[in-house]
């Protein structure tokens, strides 16, 4: 179809994507710019679902309704694990540019899981550590270990985060190793593991 | 967090049900006051989803298409929001779906007599109204299912 005066002014979006973090999806895009203008955006999204089986419908994210931020959390939609579809247009008053769509599906299967940022320490002879809190889909699975016997590794699998998690009761004067990966169980997968850290306790 | 896995005779499924509960009962009010017949249920006339323990593979693996190639499509409202629940919903069971059908291959799905004609009442119950009211009910009856799902 040929392009309307209209839709021909007003360009795309251009470089649409996705940045998937710890399960929070964001839709970024580059600003389309028209001087002296404040160019407006608004986002839709299709799951396999609307695909497949609702004459591949589009459903807008009104969050993401007339604005002017090249961003859009889609988190909340992005709400199973199967392949999504994202678009998104450009608005000035009453003109609207083409649609942009994702060039890939995305799948929340492919969010990049970053190791978790955790605190080891002691009080008195606990070997306590302290977790960064993700959110309810995120279980940690936190290995420690006394150095020098680096063969008998225990594992402890922490669903909730409480603020800190009591690992172990320490012999005096030994010293023990921490680290901890990230699990998602909605789409089984782990983090890498975090750095290892290191506590002695009290000497006896 | 909410991912459990529910045993369906053969098949064991990883589902996240709190997060599909999570959506309908964000929009379980506004569904069910969208549904103006009271005197019939898709789900539970004339006996009880729950009285089914047997063939429970039979049973989801018919619900999961019932509710995927008949229900959800017909649900659109005029509220963004209950749209994007929906979806959520819908997608989810889609994603299970594709669980099941992974089981199957492998797995025979005993269907009993008492199974085939739950899900024939079902339907029936079904085509008594039309589509969108049809849909609508079912829809607002998903806590029902869901809660049947997790009698593991």
């Amino acid at each position: 179809p040929l392009l309307t005066d209209e839709e021909a002014l007003l360009p795309a979006p251009q470089n649409i994507s996705i940045l998937s973090t710890n399960m929070k999806h964001f839709l970024t895009w580059s600003p389309v710019t028209v001087p002296g203008e404040t160019v407006r955006y608004s986002v839709e999204f299709q799951g396999e679902y609307e695909r497949d089986y609702a004459n591949e419908i589009w459903i807008p994210i009104s969050e993401c309704s007339l604005i002017t931020v090249t961003q859009c959390n889609v988190t909340e939609d992005i709400s199973a694990t199967v392949p999504y579809n994202l678009r998104v247009r450009a608005n000035l008053g009453s003109r609207s540019s083409k649609w942009s769509t994702l060039k890939v599906l995305f799948n929340r299967i492919t969010t990049f899981l970053t190791p978790p940022v955790m605190e080891v320490s002691t009080d008195g002879y606990h070997l306590l550590v302290k977790l960064e809190d993700l959110g309810p889909t995120f279980q940690f699975h936190i290995f420690y270990w006394r150095k020098g016997q680096e063969s008998w590794v225990h594992k402890k699998t922490v669903k909730e985060i409480s603020s800190v998690v009591h690992l172990d009761t320490m012999e005096a004067g030994a010293e023990y190793c921490v680290k901890a990966q990230t699990y998602v169980e909605a789409i089984n997968r782990s983090s890498n593991f975090s750095q290892a850290q290191c506590v002695r306790g009290p000497d006896g | 967090t909410g991912n459990k896995i529910l045993r369906f005779g053969p098949c064991m499924i990883s589902m996240n049900v709190n997060e599909i509960r999570a959506s309908f009962t964000a929009i379980k009010a506004t569904i069910q006051a969208k549904d103006a017949i009271r005197t019939i249920s898709i789900l539970s006339y004339p006996y009880s989803l729950h009285n089914f323990n047997v063939d429970r593979c039979c049973i989801i693996h018919h619900l999961l298409r019932f509710y995927v190639d008949k229900v959800f499509k017909h649900c659109e409202t005029e509220d963004s929001h209950v749209n994007r629940k929906i979806s959520s919903i819908a997608n989810s069971f889609l994603s299970i779906k594709k669980k099941f059908r992974q089981c199957n291959e492998q797995n025979v799905c005993d269907c009993g007599e008492e199974a085939i004609e739950k899900y024939k009442q079902i339907l029936t119950n079904y085509g008594q109204l039309n589509i969108t009211s049809a849909a609508m009910k079912s829809l607002g009856e998903l806590d029902i299912l869901l809660d049947w799902m997790e009698k593991a």
